[in-house]
């Protein structure tokens, strides 16, 4: 059994000792329950039950099977600080990076991540990068690695604008309807590229109402989509021409990019995300979304159908608890916890907290200093 | 199934006259029940002169936040139906009155994502509230060294109908939410959808408070109908029983679940958002006691 550590570590990747593993306590009779994945997967803005069985006093031998013989749970070991990366390397066939506190945070590069990814390559590695971010089309996302001097492919890019727009293809969405957007410009490219009629976007953002009497807003009849996501260019015009498609255009869809209740657009803070868009039409509808980005298993699918690989063979990457690792536990693939973003340790730890990846580490080139430690 | 309610029955002149002697107070929605936007429905002003030479007791109980009791009297006036501001309990009164009952300091500020009349209600009851519509033309900035400033004595953050409703209230409100340590998140109500013109419905504080729910995570506490907060306000104040009151609204989830939870006889009028197909819908589980196209059914029927 192994001590508890005499120093804290930060989340902060500048502030971060030397994140190693051996200080952290390995108590394997304690576990976190954890709902059924089926019932986090619909996640939206609700609170995850908090069932840590340590506040219970449940306990367990590591000799126990780990499927226990409570009904609806199914108990999740208490997350492993990363130890031993080329075990984690060498067991699957491809990295799924989310972007945003493991790639890059803000405008800023994250250390030494493009030589981590030149590592993985040069094992033969497949990387794919996921983010809920629908501001930008895959084009642009490719710019945005190019000008941080990495070398990633459009093709390897998958943004939630993109979700959207692939998800429409895959249910034969008629080119004849079209799609009203209430978002950014990364949603109309990729909707352009589909081949998709699209309405709205920025450019609604500057339509007023005037709520008089004998006004009346029209709407387009033909539209057969909503797809909302994160919109910094949000009002009140825009939610009514929503709310009018949703409520009385036969079978409309409602799409959301991502229901992430806080962005870091600047590294300095936390800006209201696309959970608060979506919230917002959700309240005037009164309907839920079909949501396409992490946690929803679309993008997962959708990769492992495309590149032909299975589930297992995957490790998901992210920093974020309840959108990257659930994406990845929903899928059914192997998760790894980046410290380099929005969570810290305590939160990973905290007795609230019911979701626990399989891996946690301070920041992704941990995979290069680690791997050089177990030599 | 068991406890359920039985389903509405039609007001007629047979059953008027024993809902009418049996009640001492009758509390009115408004949007959809007395106006529709800027137009008043047929017959009110008769039907409610009617009643105060009966006897009756009127109080006007509205989601609308936009406006305070005051601006509401004056739009009475404008109709020409006499009602006094103290008839008269909107949300935006309710989220002031909260605030005073429970206390809040105020010194504390009280951010408000709304209309004008959250703002003047706060100030009466001796708050300082900040945003409200002069928020409406302000941008958020995303420069790399610009920080969204936000004030750290916010202790609430008040959501309602807000049809100028942009990002940089939204992110207001969230920061106060998430930073400001035990910070109140209150909504004024959550309607969905409202007629905020006579022609059409139009999103409503729920689409505000949903949006502010997405992006902090947290549930309000909601001060307008169906919360009882409003009733158990009114109720001290005018000494009424609520087996002698009957709520007239036109919204099953709002107007008659707030008179249902509180004990009040409850009549839907059909001149606002719901439709006779609406309440007879098997998914529909809230059956008003009575039901009426409009309110000077009660008139009619009396045949006074």
């Amino acid at each position: 059994m192994l001590s508890r550590p005499a120093v804290s570590v930060s989340a902060s990747s500048s502030a971060a000792t030397d994140a190693s593993p051996s200080l952290f306590p390995l108590n394997t009779s304690q576990f976190s329950c954890q709902a059924n994945s089926k019932v986090l997967r619909f996640l939206g803005n609700k609170k995850l039950p908090s069932l840590n069985c340590r506040t219970i006093g449940w306990r367990r031998s590591s000799s126990q099977p780990k499927s226990g013989s409570m009904e609806s749970f199914t108990a999740r070991a208490t997350a492993q600080p990363l130890k031993n990366a080329n075990e984690l390397i060498d067991s699957v066939e491809t990295f799924i990076f989310d972007c945003d506190g493991v790639i890059w945070k803000g405008d800023k590069l994250i250390d030494g991540v493009p030589e981590t990814l030149d590592m993985l390559r040069s094992r033969g590695k497949r990387l794919v990068f996921v983010t809920n971010n629908s501001t930008k089309s895959r084009k642009q996302y490719g710019k945005k690695f190019e000008t941080l001097g990495l070398n990633v492919s459009e093709e390897e890019i998958f943004a939630s604008s993109f979700a959207a727009a692939a998800y429409l293809k895959s249910i034969n969405f008629p080119k004849d309807k079209k799609v009203y957007v209430i978002g950014e410009d990364g949603i109309l490219k990729e909707l352009e590229l589909a081949g998709f009629q699209y309405l709205g976007g920025p450019e609604d953002g500057g339509k007023k109402i005037e709520l008089k009497p004998g006004f009346l807003m029209e709407h387009d009849k033909d539209v057969g989509a909503v797809v909302v996501g994160f919109d910094r260019y949000f009002n009140y015009y825009k939610v009514q021409y929503g709310t009018l498609c949703i409520r009385e255009n036969p079978g409309c869809l409602f799409i959301a990019t991502n229901r992430d209740a806080v962005t870091h657009l600047t590294d300095a803070q936390e800006w209201a995300g696309g959970g608060s868009m979506v919230g917002a039409l959700c309240g005037s509808t009164q309907r839920e979304p079909q949501v396409v980005g992490k946690p929803s298993t679309f993008m997962m699918d959708y990769l492992a159908n495309k590149f032909g690989i299975l589930k297992s063979q995957i490790c998901m990457v992210g920093d974020r608890l309840d959108t990257d690792i659930l994406f990845g536990q929903n899928g059914g693939c192997k998760t790894l916890l980046a410290l380099s973003g929005v969570t810290s340790l305590s939160m990973l730890q905290n007795p609230n907290n019911s979701i626990q990846p399989d891996f946690y580490t301070n920041k992704i080139s941990d995979f290069l200093t680690l791997k050089a430690a177990a030599v | 199934m068991n406890g359920a309610k039985s389903a509405a029955q039609l007001l007629t002149a047979t059953n008027v006259r024993a809902l009418f002697d049996s009640v001492d107070a009758f509390l009115f929605d408004c949007d959809g029940v007395i106006w529709k936007g800027d137009k008043l429905i047929d017959g009110v002003l008769q039907t409610l002169e009617m009643l105060r030479s009966k006897g009756k007791k009127l109080v006007f109980v509205t989601n609308n936040s936009t406006q305070s009791r005051r601006q509401f009297a004056d739009k009475f006036q404008s109709f020409g139906v006499p009602v006094s501001q103290d008839e008269i309990f909107s949300s935006s009164f309710a989220a002031a009155m909260y605030l005073k009952v429970n206390n809040f300091p105020p010194e504390k500020k009280v951010y408000a994502i709304g209309g004008e009349g959250i703002i003047e209600e706060l100030q009466l009851a001796g708050y300082t509230g900040l945003g409200g519509p002069a928020d409406g033309d302000k941008r958020a900035e995303w420069k790399s060294n610009c920080l969204f400033e936000h004030d750290k004595s916010v202790g609430a953050v008040v959501v309602g109908l807000d049809p100028n409703i942009n990002y940089y209230k939204l992110q207001y409100g969230t920061l106060c939410i998430r930073e400001n340590p035990g910070c109140l998140f209150i909504a004024t109500n959550r309607d969905a959808v409202g007629h905020m013109t006579d022609l059409q419905e139009w999103p409503g504080a729920g689409c505000m408070v949903a949006a502010i729910c997405g992006s902090t995570e947290r549930e309000p506490i909601v001060v307008g109908k169906p919360s009882t907060f409003l009733m158990e306000f009114l109720l001290k104040k005018f000494q009424l029983s609520t087996s002698r009151m009957c709520m007239v609204g036109d919204r099953l989830d709002t107007d008659i679940l707030f008179g249902q939870n509180a004990g009040c006889k409850t009549l839907l009028v059909l001149s606002g958002v719901t439709t006779q197909s609406i309440l007879e819908d098997p998914s529909n589980s809230i059956q008003p006691d009575f039901y009426a196209s409009k309110v000077s059914d009660v008139l009619e029927l009396l045949g006074e």
